[in-house]
């Protein structure tokens, strides 16, 4: 076990497929000499080579489409978009070809794309989005969302390791700033299993990403109320069952992202919840996402944008004592 | 003014024994095209009859591009050909009957009925299924090509595109990274000068697709896409160039697409002395004529030919006709992948 | 402030559960001029004596209630001002007691309850009536009225925590909803006492899905004076005092007694128990004999099994006899039914009595158990009395009291005619009956032929 902060993790868990498995390669942009926008593939090149950790032009096309491309052909290419906001660039690939391969023509594509996404930081528009939902709709995709450390590493071998194409979003204010304790050893965390994140009686908070730590802040500041986390972890395939056995637990269900609210996954985890749980349910089931707009830029506009600790607080109280 | 080196017609049978062919290999080639454009024929009767639902794509006119160019790669090459490259699929061994099967929604298709026309390809054969989005395969085939090139396999990845495709910004990025990394991966560009009803002048500005291969730092070359076997020396020479590391070419294949852009659509827009002249040089009856000529085919040698291929096609689809319709509550399955779905050649 | 229209005076109410007052003093006289705030009379109430300050500025125009009569709460007592604000002439005492008489009528029809209707589903003492699924499939599983539990969510709301507790807290027996559901936790009733017929029962009360008045239920309770202590009511407290009160504000009820002679079934049983012990491992209980005595007689008098719904006469082909059970803490009762009861004899009879006392005890009676009762058997005599007027169990048209059988002097004539006194174990036996829809002459006739069936029991009777 050791210390380590939620960039270390994927970081380590990446390096250490690589070292395990030489078709596991790298793609992007100034992933090579400069290790990342961010650094998670620190060192990645002098270790690897310039041809296992390619810096690739600036063209998500080549960088999506290579990258189905090299599957096919059996690598177990690792993909990363600068910032989860450009997968828009990649869509085509991703969406078009890469979910639909198996499907149609039996051909798997073992893929992995990480998406640094989120926001909280005055990233503005472009550099702040979650578009996990976009891509849950996608038969064919996975999306996964780690919160801790431990589960992004597990997560990261896990998302090499599966068949089809997975989605990494990796939340960018989380790189630093969540630190935990990460096991050394190789493991994997499972696809599609959600985390308690704590037990409670009352109220079920089901969530993911940065807002497990937000839910949590929230929770604190209830102390006399018993609350539920229910951190997904996958967004696609999502743990259903979890899901539902919270909501029968408690009754009472807050379904919380920091993507926005129309369209954004929640929605379908609260129909999902009163389709199959209704008798269960003891208040509606609320959910405290974004607004409609694209993220803003100014740290006061920002904060109005992001879901506060505050918000959760009071859509909490609303919930228990309804 | 023109950049791309324009090819020379095919030559005698001298130089084609210098390319590697043999009189065998040549009664192959002819057969394949003749199987080819059967199949066309065939489906777009079926397509007629309304036994194929959807819509159907033929590649008439265009059958010496694809069947040179397949036949040129070797057995571990892998390709990405588009719907007017049903040549390079029967060339590279896929059974007619599966065809019609896949046109017709059978089970027994190559997608087992979930994708129609000739969006299929059997992994086997080195072939990866095409989509829509075109030239979307481009950057796969570039990404194929990046994977023989990591592992340092003596393979190569051929990428078809047409000429109204390659405006589309894949085609742009696909060959700058081949280009960039030099990667085994040979372009070639069917263009047969309507992509719908769109005449090349509305499409691009230059006066050979091939030039633009400059750009990306690699050679053009324009060919006769009516002449099977020019097609073919160039594209082996392509195909070698790139396995021995020298990197990818753009070929471009020129011909006229002689039906319309669908079994729906008459191609009224196309000029009548364009079909007129075109039609002079039918691919097939080019190279029947070559081979007349060249390798003295007799009436009975082409016969032969004509006969097995008309059983073949006849016994295919029939076999095809019989095959069952897919199962609908097979549909979930497979939306994902399994471990035991990478067990392909291509992942070991 | 003077006015021109006239002001009422009305008697003001001193406490929540005051609905009357009396006038002890007038201080003003009509014709004269009083200030708003001024004391214009003094009332006396069983709470407090007070005095009451005038509304407005004014002549005093009437006086409508003299000193020393007690009218109820909001009765208008006094005018001031109005019209000309002359004085009007005292009012003579035909109108005087007619807004007295308006407002006792007001008040009595306000204290009615308003009839629930089957399957109503007013608002309980809760507030809010909004039950949410999870309570309802919860309430339905255990066969408890929502509406009987109390609520701490919004408005009053039952929430899941509080259905849950209230099933935790043991409070959740009887109490069935109407429809389907699983099982409900009914309680232990007492055992079958020596000599009283059955399980003993004060008055019966099936506590039915009605919801308490909202008037009723709503009156919160002034803190508890000096030496007092308050609890608080249990659901099932809550479902009979609605049901008692709802069941004398419906019926008609009047009680009709008859004694009865039960030597012969005495006798009979004395034989009988040994042999259906043995044989069939039940007990031929005195509430056997009698339920099956009635069961019969009903047959002959199907209003008393009878039903007033609306404007119709209901009557049947059955007999769903109901056997009020005392629960074993003695804190409420229950009514467990036996379904089509004219189809058994008395060993059948005493049979289903020992099961639905058995499942009763071991609190194993479903909803269905206690609904769909036409008449219902209660004994009050279990600890020694000897008469009661039992109320009727809604919306049922009779119900049978049995009482202490005890040996007694008695006349009997023998077949010559000659008096002598015999020891006659007598037992009396009350109807108490709908008049609206059974008469008196009837019921009388019902407990006639009911005696018969039991003073002449033959020994070969089942």
């Amino acid at each position: 076990m050791a210390e380590r902060t939620y960039l270390q993790a994927i970081s380590d868990g990446l390096r250490e497929e690589m070292r395990r498995d030489e078709r596991v390669f790298v793609l992007g942009e100034d992933v090579g000499v400069y290790g990342g926008a961010f650094k998670v593939t620190l060192g990645f090149q002098e270790e690897f080579g310039s041809w296992r950790v390619l810096d690739m032009p600036l063209s998500e096309t080549a960088i999506m489409g290579g990258a189905t491309g090299a599957a096919i052909m059996g690598m177990r290419p690792v993909a990363e978009m600068q910032f989860a906001d450009f997968v828009s660039c990649a869509w085509d690939h991703l969406v078009t070809i890469a979910a639909k391969q198996r499907w149609r023509a039996g051909t798997p594509v073992p893929i992995v794309l990480r998406l640094p996404s989120g926001g909280g930081f005055s990233g503005g528009p472009f550099h702040s989005q979650n578009p996990e939902s976009s891509f849950a709709h996608i038969p064919g995709l996975k999306c996964v969302c780690p919160a801790t450390p431990e589960d992004a590493k597990g997560l990261i071998v896990a998302a090499i390791e599966d068949p089809n194409p997975v989605l990494f979003f990796e939340h960018k204010h989380l790189y630093r700033r969540i630190k935990g304790e990460v096991p050394d050893e190789r493991y994997v965390t499972p696809i599609g299993k959600a985390r308690i994140h704590q037990e409670g009686e009352e109220v079920t908070i089901i969530t993911w990403g940065a807002m497990v730590y937000t839910a949590e802040e929230a929770a604190k500041q209830l102390p006399d109320s018993s609350i539920e986390i229910v951190d997904l972890r996958t967004v696609m395939p999502w743990d259903k069952e979890a899901v539902l056995a919270s909501a029968r637990k408690t009754s009472k269900v807050l379904v919380l992202h920091e993507d926005t609210r129309t369209g954004g996954f929640g929605g379908e985890i609260a129909a999902t919840i009163a389709e199959e749980a209704f008798e269960d349910l003891d208040a509606p089931v609320r959910r405290i996402a974004a607004p409609d707009t694209p993220v803003p830029f100014s740290p006061v506009l920002e904060k109005a944008f992001i879901p506060q600790v505050d918000d959760v607080v009071r859509g909490l109280k609303e919930l228990i004592a309804y | 003014m023109a950049i791309a080196r324009v090819a020379e017609p095919s030559g005698s049978l001298q130089d084609v024994k210098e390319w590697g062919l043999d009189r065998e290999d040549l009664f192959t080639i002819y057969r394949n095209m003749l199987v080819t454009r059967g199949v066309e024929e065939r489906g777009h009767i079926l397509y007629r009859q309304g036994k194929i639902p959807g819509s159907f794509y033929t590649g008439r006119g265009n059958e010496a591009s694809a069947v040179g160019v397949a036949t040129a790669m070797g057995t571990d090459d892998v390709g990405t050909p588009l719907h007017r490259d049903m040549g390079v699929h029967i060339t590279r061994g896929v059974e007619p009957w599966r065809i019609f099967a896949q046109y017709m929604g059978r089970a027994d298709g190559p997608t087992h009925g979930r994708d129609g026309n000739v969006h299929m390809a059997d992994e086997r054969l080195g072939l990866i299924a095409m989509v829509s989005h075109l030239p979307a395969m481009l950057p796969v085939a570039v990404g194929a090509a990046l994977a023989f090139r990591i592992r340092e396999e003596k393979r190569v990845a051929v990428a078809w595109s047409g000429e109204g495709a390659m405006q589309r910004g894949d085609a742009h990025e696909g060959m700058n990274f081949a280009g960039v990394r030099k990667l085994p991966v040979v372009f070639i560009c069917d263009n047969n000068q309507w992509a719908y009803s769109t005449p090349s002048h509305l499409e691009y500005a230059v006066e050979h697709l091939a030039d633009r291969a400059q750009a990306y730092g690699f050679d053009g070359v324009v060919v006769d896409g009516t002449d099977v076997l020019a097609v073919y020396r160039e594209a082996k020479y392509a195909i070698e160039k790139a396995r021995d590391g020298g990197g990818p070419t753009l070929i471009e294949c020129q011909t006229l697409r002689m039906e319309g852009h669908a079994v729906h659509d008459d191609a009224f827009y196309v000029p009548k002395e364009l079909f007129e002249k075109w039609a002079e040089r039918d691919p097939i009856e080019r190279y029947r004529a070559w081979l007349q000529h060249n390798v003295d085919m007799t009436d009975e040698d082409e016969n032969e030919i004509t006969v097995q291929v008309k059983k073949l096609l006849n016994d295919s689809l029939q076999r095809a006709e019989e095959s069952p319709q897919p199962d609908p509550s097979t549909l979930l399955e497979g939306v994902y992948a399994t471990p035991d779905d990478l067990d392909t050649p291509h992942h070991k | 402030m003077s006015s021109t229209t006239a002001v009422d005076v009305v008697m003001p109410q001193m406490g929540v559960s005051v609905s009357e007052g009396t006038i002890t003093k007038w201080s003003k006289q009509v014709g004269d001029h009083i200030e708003a705030d001024e004391t214009l009379l003094e009332i006396s109430t069983d709470k407090v004596d007070t005095e009451v300050p005038s509304p407005a500025s004014g002549v005093v125009t009437e006086i409508l209630v003299p000193e020393g009569e007690t009218v109820e709460v909001g009765t208008v007592l006094a005018r001031i001002g109005g019209e000309g604000a002359a004085p009007a002439a005292p009012p003579a005492p035909e109108p005087a007691t007619q807004p007295a008489a308006d407002a006792a009528e007001a008040s009595a029809s306000e204290g009615q309850a308003p009839a629930a209707e089957v399957g109503d589903t007013a608002p309980s003492g809760n507030g809010k009536s909004f039950i949410s699924p999870v309570v309802a499939r919860i309430a339905s599983e255990h066969g408890i009225d929502p509406s009987q539990v109390p609520g701490t969510g919004n408005g009053g709301r039952v929430t899941k925590r509080d259905i849950q507790a209230f099933i935790d807290s043991g409070a959740s027996q009887a109490a069935p909803a109407q429809p389907e559901p699983a099982q409900a936790a009914p309680p232990p009733p007492a055992p079958a006492e020596a000599v009283a017929p059955a399980p003993p029962a004060p008055a019966p009360a099936p506590v039915t899905a009605q919801a308490p008045t909202p008037a009723q239920a709503s009156q919160e309770a002034a803190p508890p004076g000096l030496g007092e202590t308050f609890e608080p009511m249990s659901a099932m407290r809550r479902g009979i005092a609605e049901h008692m009160r709802r069941s004398l504000d419906t019926s008609a009820h009047v009680t009709s007694a008859i004694e009865v002679d039960m030597s012969r079934v005495v006798q009979i049983r004395e034989k009988l128990k040994k042999e259906f012990q043995s044989a069939y491992g039940v007990n031929p209980t005195y509430l056997a004999f009698i339920a099956r005595a009635a069961t019969e007689t009903l047959r002959d008098y199907p209003w008393v099994n009878g039903e007033l719904r609306g404007d119709k006469i209901v009557t049947r082909n059955y007999v769903n006899l109901g056997f009020a059970v005392e629960l074993a803490d003695g804190k409420g009762l229950i009514v467990p039914v036996v379904k089509n009861a004219e189809t058994l004899n008395l060993l059948g009879m005493a049979k289903s009595i020992a099961d639905i006392a058995k499942r009763a005890r071991d609190k194993q009676l479903a909803p269905d158990d206690v609904t769909g009762g036409t008449f219902t058997i209660t004994n009050p005599g279990g600890y020694g009395t000897f008469l009661g007027t039992p109320e009727i169990s809604q919306p049922q048209a009779g119900i049978l009291g049995t009482y202490a059988i005890v040996k007694r002097p008695s006349v009997i004539t023998d077949e010559n005619g000659t008096d002598a006194i015999a020891i006659r174990s007598m037992m009396n036996l009350t109807l108490t009956y709908d008049h609206r829809l059974v008469d008196g002459a009837y019921a009388g006739r019902f407990l006639r032929d009911l005696r018969e069936r039991l003073q002449t029991w033959g020994e070969s009777d089942y």
